[in-house]
């Protein structure tokens, strides 16, 4: 039995027109579903303060780890932060956050998210399988209405913050986002710096365009490894890194040096952003952590919350913060 | 980088938009050069070369006179919808503050990552 108000009676109707009447009852209720759910994400849309999308123009740069970086970044300076994976076909966040083989709750017809490290709620299409390796094979309209159901019926309760988690490219899930969820704040784009990755970034911020969702700025992953190591105090140290580029170092008192390597190449990101005048929110370190910390469940921000990861992280996240604080162009008079 | 004043007003006149600063000066830009320094990736590598700057420059007169919609991008930029022509171009403040003062916003830098 339907639980919507909408009812038609017309008494003394053929059976033809009864048939009519119940499509037409069909219609209205779903009408009023689709009214409900969009209340229903007006409401979300107050309660949550801050809301970011995370994407890229390429897979593989590392946007999930990005998105979960940015969201334990946020929950360890005491933030209330949520996740929603909206990468439906690859969903990898519950992972990343020891969430793996935890089942959703629903309570008043409400879904309820999991809770991950620091408190960071999580809803992801990764809940819903049976099996990690369950492919999701959904046509455009499922999986239209799979994201305006993962937005309107979860309750989030009140949140600073909302990362949202994109698949890779440019495709139907940010639109639907952006058409669905009311004061987006903005977009952050993942890249890495070689160049197809910079290529794609740049579509990116053109499609940001089209969404008239502002970009917050550009975060650049993967953007050096640094080796450390032991030798004669004050000597100089030579070391060849990629391509045969050779780094050069100096050990300090205790013999202790350090090198940056380009694994791909360097400044990537920043170029882009200047070249498309949108803020560069900073670079984060190559670090094979994230490698282990994403098997394990264990995000590198959580086991080592004072490393140069974690460091890298709470720099972008002022960035992103210093963007939001402040806000619009206050006082310009357009005429 | 100098320190830029703050843009306090814009106003859309039928060719050219004045922009006035909280430095009490104002200035005009003409919607053609406003257009010709576009900064997206379509329009910016057409400066490299003279002769197809000149050709981009051209396109833009052609296009029929008209007040674009202006709207604020975050807190450093401009961006201006017209109905015919290029739209996609996101004027930061220190560009339109160059193009006000009549220099090259480009910086006499060409477009080098050809994006498309």
């Amino acid at each position: 039995m339907s639980d919507s108000p909408v009812s038609i009676h017309t008494p003394g109707q053929s059976s033809e027109n009864q048939e009519a009447t119940a499509q037409q009852q069909k219609q209205m209720e779903q009408a009023y579903a689709q009214m409900k759910r969009k209340m229903a994400m007006e409401e979300i849309s107050r309660n949550i303060k801050h809301k970011i999308m995370v994407l890229s123009g390429k897979g593989g740069v590392g946007k999930s780890t990005v998105s979960t970086g940015l969201a334990l970044s946020l929950a360890q300076q005491g933030f209330k932060v949520g996740i929603l994976d909206i990468d439906i076909t690859g969903p990898n966040v519950p992972k990343m956050m020891g969430l793996d083989g935890k089942q959703l709750q629903v309570e008043n017809k409400r879904i309820l998210p999991a809770e991950g490290h620091l408190g960071v709620k999580v809803i992801s299409m990764a809940f819903l399988l049976e099996s990690e390796d369950t492919p999701v094979v959904w046509r455009g309209p499922i999986k239209l209405g799979a994201i305006q159901q993962f937005i309107g019926d979860v309750d989030w309760g009140e949140l600073d913050y909302l990362i949202i988690d994109f698949p890779p490219g440019t495709s139907d899930e940010p639109l639907t986002v952006a058409q669905s969820l009311p004061n987006i704040d903005g977009m952050v784009i993942v890249t890495t710096p070689q160049q197809v990755a910079l290529l794609d970034s740049r579509k990116s911020i053109s499609f940001s365009q089209s969404l008239k969702v502002p970009v917050i700025g550009i975060v650049e992953n993967m953007s050096g490894y640094t080796i450390q190591g032991k030798t004669t105090p004050g000597s100089d140290v030579e070391i060849f890194g990629p391509a045969g580029k050779m780094f050069k170092a100096t050990s300090n008192d205790e013999g202790m040096f350090s090198v940056t390597l380009d694994i791909f190449k360097e400044g990537g990101g920043k170029s882009t952003a200047e070249e498309f005048g949108v803020p560069f929110l900073g670079a984060l370190p190559f670090d094979p952590g994230f490698v282990r910390g994403g098997d394990d469940g264990v995000h590198r921000i959580v086991s080592d919350p004072d490393g140069a990861s974690s460091k890298a992280f709470a720099k972008v996240v002022q960035a992103i913060q210093e963007h939001l604080q402040s806000g619009d162009q206050q006082g310009l008079e357009i005429i | 980088m100098e320190d830029l004043p703050t843009m306090i007003r814009l106003e859309r006149k039928k060719t050219k938009m004045i922009v006035t600063y909280d430095s009490d000066e104002s200035f005009k830009i003409s919607y053609d050069d406003l257009r010709h320094a576009c900064p997206c990736a379509k329009c910016s590598p057409m400066r490299n070369e003279d002769d197809t700057s000149m050709e981009l420059r051209r396109e833009i007169e052609k296009l029929r006179p008209e007040k674009p919609s202006v709207k604020t991008v975050g807190n450093y930029a401009l961006s201006f919808e017209w109905t015919k022509g290029c739209s996609s171009g996101i004027y930061r403040f220190e560009r339109i503050w160059d193009l006000a003062h009549g220099r090259d916003p480009d910086r006499g830098k060409p477009y080098v990552h050809g994006a498309w």
